[in-house]
């Protein structure tokens, strides 16, 4: 049985849609992503968390619904949230002092200063800590809270990297303590390096993003005959064609292989990313990973493929959840998969 | 839910240590005690004037601290994360008041020491200025609830300062304009009055009829406070 139930949620707002009915189950030990826009995210999560209502639909949590017990049923949910606020005047250690009392937990403030890893700043005011240093701090509030169900929005937006791993470790630690957890994020690269279940939600429905290493080999397969007529085409096409096309407002733009940084796949949609900006095209993945390979361009994901040129960094989370750092401006980061992370080895000779 | 001391405290302590800190709002704690500390150096000696310091004091302490703890929660962003923890709003708000509670104690008792206020009978004193600071407490809960920010704190309270500190000064006026007889029955007023006649020897059960005043008020505030606080603690 499910720690989360969601049975049938739906909302609509005047007449527009906000996300059709959906079931979700999350259970003990499962940790489960939803890839949504901004409105749709916060309309969900205020949902769960009682502040608006649904338009049809139950949440459970522990086979509860808010109506029957708001105080009780908000208890068991550990939220990590945005808009949350810190006591800037006070210091790290204080802070989580104040957590631990309020919460009545037996961990000791040390040992969670420590596995948020603010040992030298415990004495610091929070209002001095970086950005990422305060998101520590509230994840910290998890620690102490101990919930069965947490739920995340945007865990790893803005923050830096090292403030990632800990994250990571964190959510795996608290995995293994048999809780379940919720995370919506607008961000897929956030959602992989957490989970490999991740589902997407918006106006169209609720769909799940099938990145198990089985479809690995259909893809491959796929590719094999999309490979073939690939050959055809340029069997017919006397000169070969190195530009790739984007549609912009009508207009067909064509950029150089070179100035792409990666290609994202978003509902069937392949879009190309330049310099922090990206543009439809009409290819589809598979076409435009054979087109791109002399070019030095890598099939990192399912559902990316990246320039390896601009590649700087590859972060190990675990051992089988990879991020991999561009140079472009933003420092994107996208995800490797692990069957692909043996390939990139044999193809930069890290054998 | 029950109410437990140790989360009480806990807040007790947060907010203690929040406020150490906090210069905008611990810099009105000075106003009463430097004007205390002035009247008492020009060797005044007169109950309108102590009471004067005494029920600023309350205001800018009691209501004021009060209003902004509830306030700041708001303004960061605090209170949600407050609410959704073990913390009943009891427990928040009355581990506030005991700040604030203790806090306007203090100030006030210094504030004597400057003045060199010294009443006939501390313990009826004691009793009146306890149950002013309740109702001060309530009235910084009912405004803490209302306002959204520190800054709009620091406005809202101005009105009340001046009713509450100059108010007394009102009842001279009340010749010319009888409307303003009812100045007599706010509870600074009534405050002024223990004091008076406690200096002039007067016992405990001759005085009921102002604690009883007194004692409307703070029912009145606290009634006052429930209101609001189911009105604005739905969301």
């Amino acid at each position: 049985m499910g720690i989360l139930r969601i049975s049938e949620l739906e909302k609509h707002n005047e007449h527009t849609v906000v996300f059709p009915a959906f079931n979700l189950e999350v259970s003990e030990r499962e940790v489960v992503a939803i890839h949504a826009s901004t409105n749709v995210r916060t309309t969900l999560l205020n949902i769960i968390m009682g502040g608006a209502s649904a338009s049809n639909g139950v949440v459970y949590i522990n086979n509860e619904t808010i109506e029957k017990s708001r105080g009780t049923f908000l208890a068991k949910i550990g939220g990590f949230f945005l808009q949350d606020g810190l006591y800037e005047r006070l210091s790290v250690k204080e802070h989580l002092s104040f957590y631990q009392s309020i919460y009545g937990s037996t961990l000791a403030v040390d040992e969670v200063i420590r596995m948020v890893q603010l040992e030298g700043k415990r004495n610091q005011r929070v209002g001095k800590l970086s950005f990422s240093e305060q998101r520590r701090i509230h994840f910290s509030r998890l620690l102490f809270q101990n919930p069965d169900f947490l739920i995340f929005e945007e865990p790893d937006q803005n923050i830096d990297l090292e403030t990632k791993r800990i994250f990571l470790k964190l959510v795996r630690a608290i995995k293994e303590k048999g809780k379940a957890m919720l995370v919506l994020t607008g961000n897929m690269e956030s959602a992989l390096a957490i989970t490999d279940t991740v589902y997407r939600l918006d106006d169209k429905g609720f769909h799940t993003l099938d990145i198990r290493a089985e479809d690995n080999e259909k893809d491959l397969a796929e590719e094999k005959s999309k490979d073939e007529l690939g050959n055809d085409e340029v069997i017919v096409q006397p000169v070969r064609f190195e530009k790739i096309p984007t549609k912009v407002n009508e207009k067909i733009v064509l950029f150089d292989p070179p100035e792409i940084d990666y290609i994202e796949s978003s509902d069937g949609q392949s879009l190309i990313f330049i310099k922090g900006e990206s543009y439809p095209c009409m290819f589809t993945m598979t076409d435009l990973e054979i087109r791109l390979h002399p070019y030095g361009f890598f099939r990192c994901h399912r559902s990316y493929i990246v320039n390896l040129q601009k590649v700087r960094e590859v972060v190990t989370w675990t051992r089988n959840s990879f991020t991999l750092v561009l140079t472009d401006d933003k420092k994107s980061s996208i995800p490797l998969s692990k069957t692909k992370m043996a390939e990139l080895k044999g193809m930069l000779g890290l054998k | 839910m029950t109410f437990s001391m140790k989360r009480l405290l806990a807040i007790f302590n947060k907010d203690y240590k929040d406020l150490t800190r906090n210069l905008y709002v611990s810099f009105t704690l000075l106003v009463p005690l430097v004007l205390a500390a002035v009247f008492g150096r020009q060797g005044i000696d007169s109950i309108d004037l102590y009471y004067m310091v005494f029920n600023m004091a309350l205001c800018l302490v009691a209501a004021y601290i009060q209003c902004s703890l509830i306030a700041e929660e708001k303004e960061k962003n605090t209170l949600r994360g407050l609410m959704l923890s073990p913390a009943s709003t009891m427990e928040i708000l009355v581990g506030k008041g005991l700040l604030s509670f203790v806090t306007t104690i203090l100030v006030i008792g210094i504030s004597a020491y400057f003045l060199g206020y010294m009443p006939e009978n501390l313990l009826i004193v004691s009793l009146g200025i306890i149950l002013s600071t309740v109702f001060y407490i309530a009235l910084g809960t009912a405004l803490g609830l209302v306002t959204r920010s520190v800054m709009e704190a620091s406005v809202i309270i101005m009105p009340f300062v001046f009713i509450f500190s100059f108010g007394t000064s009102l009842s001279v006026l009340a010749e010319k304009y009888p409307i303003l007889q009812a100045a007599d029955y706010l509870p600074n007023s009534q405050l002024i009055m223990i004091a008076k006649e406690v200096e002039m020897g007067t016992g405990l059960a001759e005085l009921w009829s102002h604690f009883g005043i007194i004692g409307l008020w703070v029912i009145g505030m606290a009634l006052i406070t429930m209101v609001i606080y189911r009105k604005r603690m739905v969301d």
